[in-house]
């Protein structure tokens, strides 16, 4: 096949993004960047579902694949809508959306 | 599939669903009263278990689900989302019931709060969620009911939006969700890549042949994906602040509700690949026994630490939370081995953790609502002052530790015995158990000791109770006085005559794992 993408370079971007993400994670202070890493990560997995999708064995297999892409990208969305919420309380409450400011429970 | 096949499959996750939209429609015209939604959810959880129930006594149970009586604990249909297992209907029971409690002893809040309907809603969406889960087949529908759950339950935890400390769980909670989902996700995807299904069982079966690592990466994955759901140790930080700063209601629900699910989905990712250990050629058999292995270290590692941390711990919630953590450990010990009375000890072990743990937290939830301060030692001589509430603490107490005559010794026994039956190295996993409830009984017994021995503080000392109309049931509030004493006496009647649980969940066990082969 003359197709230049192969699965190891492309696994390797989808693992890129969900490093950044997960590093988003655990390093960004304000709240709306943190959702913001959060849907890269997730968005890591929704790109492998759809490259797996498309070069899949079998068409069922390729729709299995697209439908659970489909799906992912809903379920980010919800995902996001929550953290928002959270956020938008948060900021009423102590009008701060800074994480570290959040600290009454001791860890 | 229409509709006309999908609603009498799903009858109970309609009711449940009906109900919590009921109670949202209630709060738009302008019902107020917690003790409506209460009723309602009560009402919609209690129907949901009978119907459940109803489907478990009947034998094949062809009747009420309008599944053919093959199709439940029959061979997986390939390609398909979700397929009916009796554990899995068993588990429903399990969640149902630690909802139901809940749901009871939230009726002592106040009766007039904001946020009353949105929290007994999202109660019951997390219920549904749970149930959806003991029936997933397939990956994707597995990760889609676990959101569920997991979405209605950040949500719990900071709904009365009036309260930082619960904003801040509830801040803390939804990141270490979404981190966790994240990680599912990508693994889920890669299990997908290595052989282009979502089906458990497919990929269950094939793994780990022929697909490069890629499968296992994903395993991987997922494990520590669902190992922040189940606080398992190296990923149990969250659970304790969360614990802390959620209303205590929500607490239990989490503790004894929510963490369960991730349990069983640990049964369902790994009870297939674990299966088969031993009886396959060496490089699939090592694969296989490499995950075996990580589970055992994840069980031993969190019981371990959870009982060590809990040692230390001056407040009472905490120190429940670290036990609970501790208690997880002994479920994937459980799950690990991959035998059916393992698997029977596991399950037990749940039952019995659902209602020793939500009953504590419920106990910890009247002691706050008393007045009392969130110190162990600000429990001093309750066993005095309040002799119902301190007997039920300390059956409580008692079950985790694993005393006889409760449903915790019961569980820990078919747990440890299983372990000894399946021989080689697990007889050491089994002396690892014993070990660590030992361990776990210096704590317990420091609280029996605070509670019975040390003497009340004196009157300047003791915080005046909480402000606004005394609660009935001597201050505790009958919701929560009645989900107390109906949570202690299933423990005991478990505890005296497991019999009937016990051998149906053998049954139901040995049929999931027939399944698998």
């Amino acid at each position: 096949m003359s197709d230049p993408i192969t699965t190891a370079s492309f696994l390797g971007l989808s693992g890129a993004l969900l490093g950044i993400g997960l590093f988003g994670i655990l390093t960004r202070r304000n709240f709306i960047l943190l959702l913001i890493a959060i849907e890269i990560a997730i968005n890591a997995a929704v790109l492998n579902f759809v490259y797996f999708a498309a070069f899949a064995s079998t068409p069922a297999s390729g729709l299995n694949g697209q439908s659970a892409a489909v799906v992912l990208v809903g379920l980010a969305a919800t995902e996001i809508a929550v953290g928002l919420a959270i956020v938008l309380a948060l900021n009423r409450l102590r009008g701060s959306i800074n994480v570290t400011e959040a600290t009454s429970l001791r860890l | 599939m229409d509709l006309g096949t999908l609603i009498p499959q799903f009858l109970p996750e309609f009711v449940l669903l009906g109900a919590g939209l009921l109670i949202l429609l209630g709060e738009r015209v302008g019902l107020e009263r917690r003790e409506y939604f209460g009723a309602l959810s009560l009402a919609g959880m209690l129907l949901a278990f009978l119907l459940v129930a109803a489907d478990l006594g009947t034998p094949g149970m062809g009747g009420l689900r309008g599944v053919s009586a093959g199709q439940v604990d029959g061979a997986a249909i390939p390609g398909a989302l979700y397929g009916f297992s009796s554990l899995g209907l068993w588990f429903q029971e399990f969640f149902l019931l630690a909802a139901g409690l809940v749901a009871l002893a939230f009726l002592s809040r106040p009766s007039v709060e904001r946020g009353a309907a949105v929290s007994y809603a999202l109660l019951i969406f997390a219920t549904l969620g749970m149930l959806l889960v003991t029936l997933a087949a397939d990956l994707v529908y597995l990760l889609l009911a676990l959101e569920i759950t997991a979405i209605s339950s950040y949500l719990l935890v900071g709904y009365t939006r009036r309260d930082p400390r619960g904003l801040e769980a509830a801040m803390k909670f939804y990141i270490i969700g979404a981190l966790s989902a994240a990680l599912s996700f990508f693994g889920a995807s890669l299990l997908f890549g290595a052989y282009g299904t979502t089906s458990l069982s497919v990929i269950g079966h094939s793994w780990p042949s022929g697909s490069g690592g890629l499968a296992s990466a994903g395993y991987a994955f997922l494990l520590v994906g669902l190992g922040f759901e189940v606080t398992a140790v190296p990923f149990h930080m969250w659970a304790v602040d969360v614990y802390d700063g959620a209303p205590d209601e929500v607490s239990a629900f989490l503790a004894g509700g929510t963490k369960k699910v991730g349990l069983f989905a640990f049964v369902l990712l790994f009870t297939v690949p674990l299966l088969l250990v031993g009886s396959l050629s060496s490089a699939t058999g090592s694969a296989r026994e490499s995950i075996q292995l990580s589970l055992v270290v994840l069980a031993l590692l969190t019981m371990t630490l959870g009982n060590l941390l809990a040692l230390l711990q001056p407040e009472m919630k905490r120190l429940l939370a670290y036990s609970s953590i501790s208690q997880a450990g002994y479920m994937l010990l459980g799950i690990a081995v991959g035998t059916a009375p393992a698997l029977t000890g596991a399950s037990l072990q749940i039952l019995a953790h659902v209602l020793l743990k939500t009953g504590a937290f419920l106990v910890v939830a009247a002691v706050s609502a008393l007045g009392i301060g969130p110190l162990v030692a600000d429990w001093r001589g309750l066993g005095v002052r309040r002799p119902y509430l301190s007997a039920a603490f300390a059956l409580f107490l008692l079950g985790l530790a694993g005393i006889p005559l409760t449903v915790g010794f019961v569980s820990k026994f078919v747990l440890f015995s299983a372990l000894v039956q399946a021989e080689g190295w697990f007889l050491w996993l089994a002396v690892a158990g014993l070990l660590n409830s030992a361990l776990s009984v210096f704590y317990y017994a420091r609280i029996l000791k605070t509670m019975y021995v040390d003497k009340s503080p004196t009157a300047e000392e003791t915080a005046p109770a909480r402000s606004g109309e005394p609660l009935g049931a001597d201050g505790l509030g009958w919701g929560r006085a009645g989900a107390i004493a109906l949570a202690a006496v299933a423990v005991v009647a478990l505890g005296v005559y497991p019999q009937p649980v016990l051998g149906a969940l053998g049954t139901a066990a040995q049929h999931f794992l027939s399944l698998g082969l």
